[in-house]
């Protein structure tokens, strides 16, 4: 170690505004008020936990990420002590090599971590997975999302300039956090349907902030699903370039329920993705000079279709929301995986 | 009033940088373009006025993709074919 893993500065009063002034002096915080860590915040978060279990060793600055300096970031945030087990499952998923966060941090891309909370632990933290779930207005979707931007900037590292070089930085890089809505999904939940038979669990997919899609009108898949394909099909996500990427579809239950009613799952609804979400290859080329494809879009001809993604696992389905007829799409940055790990709570 | 510092400790890199030659004249040289727009022209330029100001010779051009850490194969290349690889470049 090369720093004091729990070194302290005096703070002239507990108002959040003196905070941000001495954090100012470090290039600590994300501009908005935080709550001061004080030891008896930071151990009321941690509930009696192991303060020095390393989590996490997370780049670019090789940052240790202790269950302690977790606490620390989730107490500046505003979490509560129920929010800490998801907070510590994502910090884990953050080192995940599939999901590239070394690239992740330091691309001129927009991209931000979306945390989608799952199970249990979604419903005794106070979640929000419906009416407005990815924003504003509930504390445990805020703060944790809010948590983990902390975490990238001061434990990783990742502040703009010298670790993030997003071009434009974007919104989902103050807090992007959501919990999927299992009651209302047809298909149960997502994290068994990739393999994570937990109670808890939480998946992070690092894209960009959702694209809006909108079907008042439709009561079959096909329509309603041509403009997701059709959200799906820009030139500009990195999808394009970058046929590994992944997309998440966040259906609304009500666009959920009209693909279910009809028979459709999710592997229905990835395939018939696959198959509308496409562009001419000969305009895809003229786009891009530089394609990482996989091998067999390299040979197609120019006057074939491509799909915006190489395989139609690519594009995972996930039940978000409440009343109303609005879906999104989350595009990938690209190189990165998305990864499920069990909560602990 | 105290208060915790976020950022914790740091761990000791995975790696560390080798030191940097002394002299480069009769040197191998190599390329490693991670292919964001305009890199493989900055390094085959700087690479060609590097032979023409020291002598040394440029023996091998690798790619890698922009976002990801290159293959262990180009690695063991380059490793294997030249002393000093010139590499990196942002958008």
């Amino acid at each position: 170690m090369t720093a004091d893993a729990r070194a302290m500065l005096d703070l002239a009063d507990d108002d959040p505004a003196a905070l941000t002034a001495l954090y100012e002096q470090h290039g600590w915080g994300d501009g908005l008020p935080m709550v001061p860590p004080t030891p008896q915040r930071v151990d009321e978060m941690l509930a009696g936990a192991d303060p020095d279990e390393v989590i996490a060793v997370l780049p670019p600055r090789s940052g240790i990420a202790t269950r302690h300096v977790i606490a620390v970031n989730a107490v500046l945030a505003g979490c509560e002590p129920r929010h800490l087990p998801v907070l510590v499952a994502a910090v884990g998923a953050l080192a995940a090599p599939e999901l590239n966060l070394v690239g992740v941090n330091a691309t001129t891309h927009c991209v931000a971590p979306l945390l989608i909370v799952h199970g249990e632990v979604a419903k005794t933290g106070g979640y929000n997975s419906g009416l407005g779930a990815f924003g504003p207005g509930n504390r445990a979707n805020a703060t944790t999302g809010r948590a983990v931007r902390l975490i990238l900037m001061h434990v990783c590292g990742a502040r703009p300039g010298p670790g993030d070089a997003s071009t434009q930085g974007g919104p989902a890089k103050y807090s992007f956090c959501v919990a999927e809505n299992t009651s209302q999904s047809p298909w149960g939940g997502y994290a068994p349907s990739v393999g994570v038979h937990a109670a808890s669990a939480v998946t992070l997919h690092c894209g960009e902030a959702p694209h809006n899609v909108h079907d008042m009108e439709s009561l079959e898949p096909a329509p309603i699903l041509d403009k997701v394909a059709s959200a799906m099909t820009s030139l500009g996500q990195n999808n394009a370039p970058i046929s590994s990427g992944e997309y998440f579809v966040a259906l609304c239950p009500e666009h959920a329920a009209a693909c279910a009613s009809a028979g459709w799952t999710r592997a229905h609804i990835a395939s018939y993705l696959f198959n509308r979400a496409t562009l001419p290859v000969a305009e895809l080329r003229r786009a891009f000079d530089l394609r990482a494809w996989a091998p067999w879009q390299q040979t197609l001809a120019d006057d074939d279709r491509m799909s915006m993604t190489e395989h139609p696992d690519n594009i995972r389905i996930v039940v978000i929301g409440g009343a109303g007829k609005h879906s999104s799409v989350i595009p990938s940055w690209g190189m990165t995986k998305s990864v499920t790990v069990a909560v602990d709570a | 009033m105290k208060v915790y510092a976020p950022d914790g400790a740091v761990g000791s890199p995975a790696v560390s940088p080798a030191p940097s030659l002394p002299v480069l004249t009769g040197r191998r040289i190599g390329i490693l373009d991670n292919t964001k727009p305009n890199a493989g022209a900055l390094l085959e330029g700087l690479a060609q006025r590097l032979v023409a100001r020291t002598g040394a010779e440029l023996r091998l051009v690798e790619t890698k993709n922009a976002a990801l850490a290159a293959p262990d194969e180009v690695i063991a290349r380059l490793e294997s074919e030249v002393e000093a690889v010139l590499t990196g470049s942002a958008d």
